[in-house]
C-alpha cells in the first residue's frame, strides 16, 4: 500500500505543473484561475444544476415514480464522456508515457504499476468532471426534495462515478495492446484508437438524431417507467441506477451495491492487468519500423528551402505523427460538424432553423448579424479548443532550448507556429463556413466576407493563444498527452477565448439592439474591432512573447 | 595555417589569434538565490581545444547555455566569433555548432528530415549539405539509418545524429556538452579526430567532459570549475608541473574536493 501511494504521488507530480512553473508567474495563475472559474466553471455548473433541477421537478410533478430518470440519463451521459475521452488518456498513460522505461525495471508487480497509473489518471481526469457531477446531483436532491443525508451519498457518488468508465477504458486498452503486441508501429495503434473515439462520438450523435431528439419528447420519454434508452444504458453502466436510487430513498443497501459494483470492476481490472499488462508493454519503445529506402537517395534528394518553410514542415510532421497531437489538435477539428449536426437535430419540431434560413434569404439584419457573430465565436472557440496555438511552445517540452539556440529570430518561429494553427483551424472553419453559406444559398460576396471574418478571428485567437503559452509554458511532461491534458495554460486560454467571444458577440448584438445603428454599421465596427484585436495580439507576440522566451529559464 | 571557407557563417579576421569565445566576468544566479556562476572569465582562441571539467552541479551546463544564448547572464559579457550573444544573437548563434546534454529531440522525425531542418535553418547550400551529411553519416555509421524515424535509434545513434547536426554547417566554434556520452569507441575516436581537424583550420572547440583521459589526450587547455568559480585555467602540463608526481585524477580530486 505504501509503495502504491508513493507511486501515485510520484506520477501525479509528473502531471501537475512543477513548483518552479507555478512560482514563475503566480499573479498570472491567480488571474487566469478567476477568469476560468467565473467564465467557464461557475456558469457550466449552474447551468447543469438548473437543468437537472427543472427536469426532476417536471418528472416529479407527473407522479409516475420516474423522477430519477433525468439525473440517471445525465449520469449515463457523463459516464459515456468519461469513457470516450478516457480511452485516449488511458492508452497514453498505460503504454506511451515516458515513465514506463523507468518503472518497468523496478521490482513491481504489473498490478502495482497499473493500479498507481490508473489512480493518477483517474485523479487528473476526474477533477473537471467532479463539479458537473456534483451540480447534477445537487439539482436532483433539491429538485426532488431529498433528505439531508442524500448529500453524503451524493458526495460518495461524485468521487466514485468515473471509476467504472475508466475501468472499461483500461480493460479495452490492455486487451488491444495485448493482441497487437506484434504490431511494430505502436503509434498507429494509438492513432487508430483516437479515430475510433471520434467514430463512437459520431455514432452516438447519429443514434440520437435517428431517435428524433426533441426537448419535449425527451421529458415525455423520461417519464416512461420502461424507458428503452435508460434500459440499455443501465446495462452498460449498472452502477448509476443504484447511486440514484440510494439518494432517492437514502437507502444504505443501494449505495452498498453501488460500491460493490465499483469494487468488483476494479478487482477484475487488476486481475487482468496482472496477466495482460507486461506482455503488451514490454518492448514498446522498440516499436517503430525501419525503412529500407536507400539513404543515398535520400541524401541526393535533399533540397534547400527557406528556414521558415522547413520549420513549418517540421511542425506539421510532429502534429500529424504524434498520436496525442494528432487526436487532440488535428482530429478534434472534425468533431465540430458532428456537434453542429446535433444542434440542428436538437431543434427538432421547433421552427427556429427554418426561420433562421428565411431570415438569411430575406436579408433580415438581425439574422445576418447573428450568423456573423456565430462565425466569429466558433472561429475563436475552434482555435482555442484545438490548442495548436496555446500549446505551441509547450510542445517543445524539454527541448525548448532548441528554440533559443538556433539562429532564427523568435518572432519568425512564432509566426511559423501561428501559421500552422491558422492553416489547420482556418481550413476547418472555412470548410464549415463555405458549406453553411452554400446551404443557406447566400451570395459570393457574403461568402467572401464570412471567410475573411472567420480567418481574422482564427488569426487573433492564434496569436493570443501563443502569447498565453509564452507566459508560462509547461515544458516538463512525461508524454505528449500530458503536455496538453495537464496544461492549465490551454484551459486558461479557452476561458479567455470564451470571454472574448462572449464580449464581442454580446457587445455587437446589444449595440444593434439598443442603438440606432444598422447591422452593416455594427458589422463594420465589429470588423474593425477584430482587426484591432489582430494587431494587438500580434504586437503582444512580437514584443511580449519574444521577451518571455528570451527571459525563460531552462 | 590552412583556411577553409565557412558556410554562411559571418567571417571574422585572423581566427587563429582572436578569441573565438570571450566569457568575461559572467555571473548567473537562479531564482535570486542559487549562484550558479560567480564572476567567471575565460577565453578560447582560434585553433584551441579547451576542455571544461568540473563535478556535477559545478556550473558547466549553465556556462554552455549562456554561451549559446539559451539563458541570459545577470552580469558580464559573452561573445562568440566576435559577435556579442546579447547584441548580435543571430550572427553569434550562426557561428556555433552546439550539442546539448540530451539527444532525445524531435524523435518522430526521420534522421534525414531532422538534418534537412538543421541545414535549412543554418542556410547550408544543397551541395555542401549533401557532401557533409554523406561524409559525417559514413564516419559515424548512420547512413543506413537516415531514412528511419529517430525514435527507433539507440541513445548512441541519437547522440551521433546530434553531432552531425551540430557540425554540418561548419561552424567556427563548437560548443559540446558531454559529447562523448553514448558514443561507441569508434565514433568517439572519429569525433576526437574531427575536433582536432577543426582546430587545425583555426577554429575553436569548447567541450565539457567528465572523462579526464579524454581531456588529457585531446585538450590544449582545460578550465576547471567548481561551485560556479574557476579553479584552474591553463594547460595540463602546467597543472602537472605544479603538482609533481600526481596523476591528473588525483589533482582533479584535490582541486574539486577542497
Amino acid at each position: 500500500m505504501k509503495m502504491y501511494l508513493r507511486l501515485v504521488s510520484a506520477l501525479i507530480q509528473g502531471v501537475e505543473p512543477s513548483d518552479k512553473e507555478k512560482k514563475r508567474n503566480k499573479v498570472f495563475y491567480i488571474v487566469m484561475s478567476l477568469i476560468a472559474g467565473v467564465g467557464i466553471m461557475l456558469p457550466m455548473t449552474f447551468f447543469v444544476g438548473v437543468i437537472i433541477f427543472s427536469l426532476t421537478g417536471s418528472l416529479r410533478s407527473l407522479e409516475l415514480g420516474t423522477a430519477q430518470n433525468g439525473v440517471e440519463l445525465f449520469l449515463h451521459l457523463i459516464s459515456s464522456f468519461s469513457f470516450i475521452f478516457g480511452l485516449n488518456v488511458i492508452f497514453s498513460v498505460f503504454y506511451f508515457a515516458g515513465d514506463i522505461e523507468n518503472l518497468l525495471p523496478l521490482p513491481l508487480r504489473p498490478s502495482q504499476i497499473i493500479g498507481a497509473k490508473f489512480t493518477a489518471a483517474f485523479i487528473s481526469e476526474s477533477v473537471m468532471e467532479l463539479l458537473v457531477i456534483i451540480a447534477a446531483l445537487a439539482g436532483y436532491i433539491i429538485g426532488g426534495g431529498m433528505p439531508f443525508w442524500s448529500w453524503l451519498i451524493a458526495l460518495i457518488g461524485t468521487v466514485t462515478l468515473p471509476i467504472l468508465p475508466l475501468v472499461y477504458c483500461g480493460i479495452i486498452c490492455m486487451v488491444v495492446m495485448y493482441f497487437t503486441r506484434f504490431v511494430k508501429n505502436k503509434d498507429t495503434v494509438n492513432k487508430i484508437t483516437g479515430i475510433f473515439t471520434f467514430i463512437i462520438i459520431g455514432g452516438i450523435v447519429f443514434l440520437i438524431s435517428k431517435s428524433g431528439f426533441d426537448t419535449n419528447e425527451l421529458i415525455k420519454a423520461m417519464s416512461q417507467p420502461d424507458n428503452a434508452v435508460l434500459g440499455v444504458m443501465n446495462c452498460i453502466f449498472p452502477h448509476v441506477p443504484f447511486l440514484v436510487n440510494s439518494m432517492d430513498g437514502a437507502n444504505i443497501w443501494q449505495i452498498l451495491v453501488y460500491l460493490v459494483i465499483n469494487g468488483a470492476a476494479v478487482a477484475i481490472f487488476m486481475m487482468l492487468a496482472q496477466v495482460l499488462y507486461f506482455p503488451g508493454v514490454i518492448g514498446i519503445g522498440q516499436g517503430a519500423a525501419r525503412s529500407r529506402k536507400s539513404s543515398e537517395n535520400i541524401i541526393s534528394r535533399m533540397k534547400k528551402h527557406r528556414p521558415s518553410l522547413t520549420y513549418l514542415k517540421k511542425e506539421f510532421r510532429l502534429l500529424l505523427r504524434t498520436p496525442a497531437y494528432f487526436t487532440n489538435c488535428v482530429m478534434i477539428n472534425l468533431i465540430w460538424p458532428i456537434f453542429l449536426y446535433l444542434l440542428v437535430v436538437m431543434q427538432g419540431q421547433t421552427n427556429f432553423l427554418e426561420s433562421f434560413i428565411y431570415g438569411i434569404h430575406s436579408g433580415d439584419e438581425e439574422t445576418v448579424l447573428l450568423f456573423m457573430l456565430g462565425i466569429i465565436a466558433s472561429s475563436v472557440l475552434v482555435t482555442a479548443v484545438n490548442c495548436i496555438a496555446s500549446s505551441a511552445l509547450t510542445r517543445e517540452g524539454k527541448h525548448f532550448a532548441f528554440v533559443k539556440y538556433i539562429p532564427l529570430p523568435y518572432i519568425a518561429q512564432i509566426n511559423v507556429k501561428a501559421l500552422i494553427s491558422i492553416i489547420i483551424s482556418g481550413s476547418g472553419m472555412l470548410i464549415y463556413v463555405i458549406a453553411a453559406c452554400i446551404w443557406l444559398n447566400t451570395g459570393i460576396k457574403f461568402i467572401i466576407f464570412c471567410c475573411l471574418l472567420s480567418l481574422l478571428s482564427v488569426s487573433f485567437a492564434t496569436y493570443f493563444g501563443i502569447y498565453m503559452d509564452s507566459v508560462n509554458p509547461k515544458l516538463i511532461w512525461d508524454d505528449e498527452l500530458n503536455a496538453l491534458r495537464g496544461n492549465y495554460n490551454i484551459f486558461f486560454n479557452m476561458a479567455m477565448a470564451i470571454v472574448i467571444a462572449a464580449v464581442l458577440c454580446a457587445g455587437s448584438y446589444l449595440l444593434f439592439k439598443f442603438t440606432d445603428l444598422g447591422s452593416i454599421t455594427v458589422l463594420i465596427i465589429l470588423f474593425t474591432v477584430v482587426m484591432i484585436l489582430n494587431a494587438v495580439s500580434y504586437l503582444l507576440c512580437h514584443y511580449k512573447a519574444t521577451k518571455n522566451i528570451d527571459n525563460m529559464m531552462i | 595555417m590552412q583556411r577553409q571557407r565557412l558556410i554562411n557563417v559571418p567571417a571574422q579576421p585572423d581566427k587563429g589569434v582572436m578569441n573565438m569565445i570571450k566569457f568575461q566576468n559572467v555571473t548567473k544566479t537562479y531564482n535570486k538565490s542559487v549562484k550558479a556562476l560567480d564572476d567567471v572569465s575565460f577565453n578560447v582562441k582560434g585553433g584551441e581545444i579547451v576542455g571544461f571539467i568540473g563535478p556535477n552541479g559545478s556550473g558547466k551546463t549553465t556556462t554552455m547555455k549562456l554561451l549559446t544564448g539559451i539563458i541570459k547572464p545577470d552580469k558580464g559579457k559573452i561573445a562568440v566569433n566576435g559577435f556579442d550573444i546579447k547584441e548580435d544573437p543571430i550572427k553569434a548563434k550562426q557561428s556555433i555548432g552546439y550539442i546539448a546534454d540530451s539527444p532525445d529531440m524531435f524523435l518522430r522525425l526521420k534522421g534525414a528530415e531532422f538534418l534537412e531542418l538543421i541545414g535549412d535553418i543554418y542556410k547550408v547550400s544543397e551541395k555542401d549539405r549533401r557532401e557533409r551529411i554523406a561524409m559525417l553519416a559514413e564516419k559515424f555509421g548512420l547512413t543506413e539509418a537516415l531514412s528511419s524515424p529517430m525514435m527507433s535509434y539507440s541513445h548512441g545513434m541519437r547522440q551521433k545524429m546530434m553531432v552531425i547536426a551540430a557540425l554540418m554547417h561548419k561552424p567556427p566554434v563548437w560548443i559540446l556538452d558531454e559529447p562523448m556520452i553514448g558514443l561507441d569507441p569508434k565514433s568517439a575516436f572519429e569525433l576526437k579526430q574531427l575536433m582536432r581537424d577543426h582546430t587545425k583550420e583555426g577554429n575553436a572547440v569548447f567541450f565539457s567532459t567528465h572523462v579526464l583521459e579524454v581531456a588529457e589526450k585531446l585538450c590544449d587547455r582545460v578550465v576547471i570549475i567548481k561551485k560556479g568559480t574557476i579553479l584552474y585555467n591553463g594547460t595540463l602540463e602546467e597543472l602537472e608541473k605544479q603538482n609533481k608526481n600526481e596523476s591528473l585524477e588525483n589533482i582533479f580530486l584535490e582541486l574539486t574536493e577542497k
